[in-house]
């Protein structure tokens, strides 16, 4: 197609997927998750999400961005969520931005949308008692270096809510 | 709650209607060793007059034999069985519970498949289970009065007619319910805990659903999964591991003997799923395979099919099943294939004349090599442990040659030989049986260089009267392995009607007799530990109780 980008390697939204995101998007501009900017582009495939750190949590003032890669398959399959670096200092964050959270992972449902997904993200954040790395990040991190996707790791999660 | 219990566990008791046949086997089994024993050529001629014989050679009377000779501590079961018990036992949650068949599935899925699990944690405490698994008694969500429904997947909204949901009441459209199943399906046996997909609602989605809502295709899957799940989810139920095998293997738990056969004639433990190891416990099976593969690398020259001969050197290759081997013309010698010496060497010295397992003596006596060298290397622990590994080794692939001939003999030889001494096929049985016997001694005989391998080597006594024995098992084995595979080729190949076709029948089948109890009481004896062994070196005694039962009646020593 006409872009080079590194969506161009994956298959385009099927029609469902677009209706879906269609409404998706305009949920969004009517109802926006607080704390959340959605930079709007014509890639309906690709959204960038800027993040703002919750008052009076460890992150208050701070800003991250978060971009969502949308499968084929939306919403029967979870889409890709990462930071994109510099990732938010915070035990279930990789230096890469690779996110530990289930909901992106083996507990998506289909029910679920970015908007939900975005309020599972912050409430993480929020919920942090100290700003550190996961202990095997800079395994972690090796490992992923030829571009893998967190979809493609198997993760356990910590039961901790940290 | 008492009464559901009791009714499950004599039902399966019931099933394994086996139990206490246990009690009558080593009876039978005497009498059988003892008939056939003294069985003489006459009564494979007219066994339907010969009463005494009759149960010998009658084909289901012999099947029968066989069966009880396992035991009956476990049942094959085809798929169709496998179905068959799953329904019955859903069957039966689904009454005594009084809920639908889907909910007794799913109950009976998340308790691993026992009936007993699900009646005591149903009864214990109802409103855990149901919370657990997701049956909701009513829906947390009702349908207000509107017009229209959204979907809560593609918001699209639609009538109330054209949503479902499960019994929590999250309404969902056609299309994407099935979307939904079918993701989850395609994506393997997680489907079988399926629930809504609203979040952190839970509401479980039985096969009521499953069959409303999926294609045939991923019917067939879920279906097959549930089958899956029923024989590897259940502490009772494993499937056989023979490559294609499609058979799973129902046990008695805590029945003992582990050794199982499949339909398919795969034998493995049921313990472990490794081919059957008896006399060798599992531990020992998991050390000696661990072992293997830390050595694999030095141990790749011994698993060469082919050694030089020891007298004229040219390479020569072993396509029989036993030890002794014949070079080929004009040099003719004639050698055994673990210890390249000569034949006719192989006497008492080595623990009979077959025999070839006297590790220590052929050590002591440097056999193997006479130079200091080698003779200091025997010390080494590979030394020792090439010693073992090798006759294990050469025991599998003669059971594996021997398997080959059996299947060949079954398919080939036999009719051809029926031809020659113009005898019935019925009337050859004898020679699959010897067959049968030879594969199974190979696969004990391989298990005890495992065995000896680990016995310590402090109990000097022990590792005397088990290379003792195994040599008398050795001696026993190669005896029949050549009876069946050389001697047989006379009458294979002979012109028309052997005279002495009919003693080779009673020699053979003697000699297959006399190996099986053998063989038998060397398995016990082993898995005893050596137990009648103490350490004053009491080896006579105990040599007569395992010796005993074969030359007491059988009549014929090895
Ligand atoms: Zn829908
Ligand atoms: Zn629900
Ligand atoms: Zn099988
Ligand atoms: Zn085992
Ligand atoms: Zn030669
Ligand atoms: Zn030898």
């Amino acid at each position: 197609m006409t872009s080079c980008s590194s969506s161009a390697r994956k298959a385009s939204l099927s029609k469902i997927a677009s209706n879906r995101l269609q409404k998706e998007l305009m949920e969004w501009q009517v109802n926006p998750p607080v704390g959340f900017k959605h930079k709007v582009t014509d890639n309906l495939q690709r959204w960038v999400i800027e993040v703002n750190g919750a008052p009076g949590t460890l992150y208050a003032g701070e800003t991250y961005q978060l971009q969502v890669d949308f499968p084929e398959h939306y919403p029967m399959e979870a889409p890709q969520v990462i930071f994109i670096p510099p990732a938010p200092l915070h035990p279930h964050i990789y230096s890469n931005g690779h996110i530990c959270l289930d909901i992106l992972y083996d507990s998506w449902s289909p029910a679920m949308t970015v908007s939900s997904i975005c309020i599972s993200i912050l409430s993480m954040l929020s919920s942090s008692p100290e700003k550190q790395r996961p202990a095997d990040n800079d395994r972690y991190v090796k490992n992923c270096r030829n571009g893998r996707s967190p979809k493609e790791t198997r993760w356990w999660f910590h039961d901790d809510k940290a | 709650m008492h009464d559901a219990n009791e009714l499950t566990s004599a039902e399966e008791d019931d099933y394994y209607s086996g139990g206490d046949d246990d009690i009558d086997y080593g009876d039978a089994q005497e009498d059988y060793n003892y008939e056939y024993g003294y069985g003489n050529d006459d009564d494979d001629d007219d066994d339907d007059d010969n009463g005494d014989y009759d149960f010998m050679h009658n084909d289901s009377d012999a099947d029968e034999v066989s069966a009880s000779r396992a035991q009956k501590n476990y049942t094959v079961l085809k798929e169709e069985d496998i179905r068959k018990i799953q329904g019955e036992d859903i069957m039966r949650i689904s009454n005594v519970l009084s809920i639908s068949r889907e909910a007794a599935c799913i109950l009976l899925r998340r308790y691993n498949w026992n009936v007993n699990d699900v009646h005591e944690q149903w009864f214990a405490d109802e409103g855990r289970v149901r919370k657990s698994v997701g049956l909701f008694e009513k829906p947390v969500v009702q349908f207000l009065n509107a017009k229209e429904v959204t979907c809560g997947i593609c918001f699209d909204n639609y009538s109330h007619e054209l949503v479902h949901s499960a019994a929590c009441g999250h309404a969902f459209c056609d299309s994407c319910w099935k979307a939904y199943v079918s993701t989850s399906i395609n994506d393997g046996p997680g489907c079988l805990t399926l629930r809504c997909p609203s979040p952190s609602c839970g509401a479980a989605i039985g096969q009521d659903m499953i069959d409303m809502l999926a294609s045939d295709e991923d019917k067939e899957k879920y279906r097959h999964y549930l089958l899956r799940s029923f024989v590897e989810d259940s502490r009772k139920t494993k499937w056989c591991p023979a490559p294609g095998c499609d058979y799973a293997i129902k046990y008695v738990v805590g029945s003992g003997n582990y050794d199982v056969t499949c339909s398919c004639s795969y034998s493995f433990c049921w313990n472990c799923t490794e081919e059957a190891h008896r006399p060798v416990d599992c531990e020992t099976v998991a050390k000696w395979i661990l072992k293997n593969s830390a050595e694999s690398e030095n141990m790749n020259w011994i698993l060469a099919n082919s050694k030089p001969c020891p007298k004229c050197k040219r390479p020569i290759e072993k396509n029989q099943g036993c030890m002794h081997m014949t070079c080929t013309p004009p040099c003719k010698f004639e050698f055994c294939w673990l210890c390249l010496g000569a034949w006719i060497d192989h006497g008492e010295r080595t623990g009979g004349f077959y025999a070839c397992n006297r590790y220590e003596s052929a050590k002591q006596e440097g056999v193997y090599d006479d130079t200091e060298k080698r003779r200091e290397m025997a010390k080494n622990s590979l030394e020792r442990y090439t010693h073992y590994y090798e006759r294990w080794a050469s025991n599998q692939l003669s059971r594996q040659k021997a398997l080959a001939d059996l299947q060949q003999m079954q398919s080939v030889h036999l009719e051809k030989l029926s031809k020659v001494q113009s005898q019935p096929k019925s009337q050859m049985k004898f020679i699959i049986e010897a067959w049968q016997q030879i594969v199974e001694c190979r696969r004990v005989l391989k298990w005890t260089y495992a065995y000896g391998y680990y016995l310590p080597e402090y109990e000097p006594t022990k590792q005397q009267f088990f290379e003792y024995l195994q040599g008398e098992a050795e001696t026993g084995l190669e005896r029949l392995h050549q009876c069946a595979e050389k001697e047989l080729q006379n009458y294979l190949n002979a012109e028309g009607q052997s005279k002495d076709f009919n003693d080779f029948r009673t020699k053979l089948a003697g000699l297959t007799s006399v190996t099986r109890n053998y063989f038998e009481n060397l398995v016990r004896a082993l898995e005893n530990g050596l137990s009648d062994v103490d350490s004053q070196g009491a080896s006579s005694k105990a040599t007569s109780s395992i010796a005993g039962s074969s030359k007491g009646k059988g009549g014929r020593g090895m």
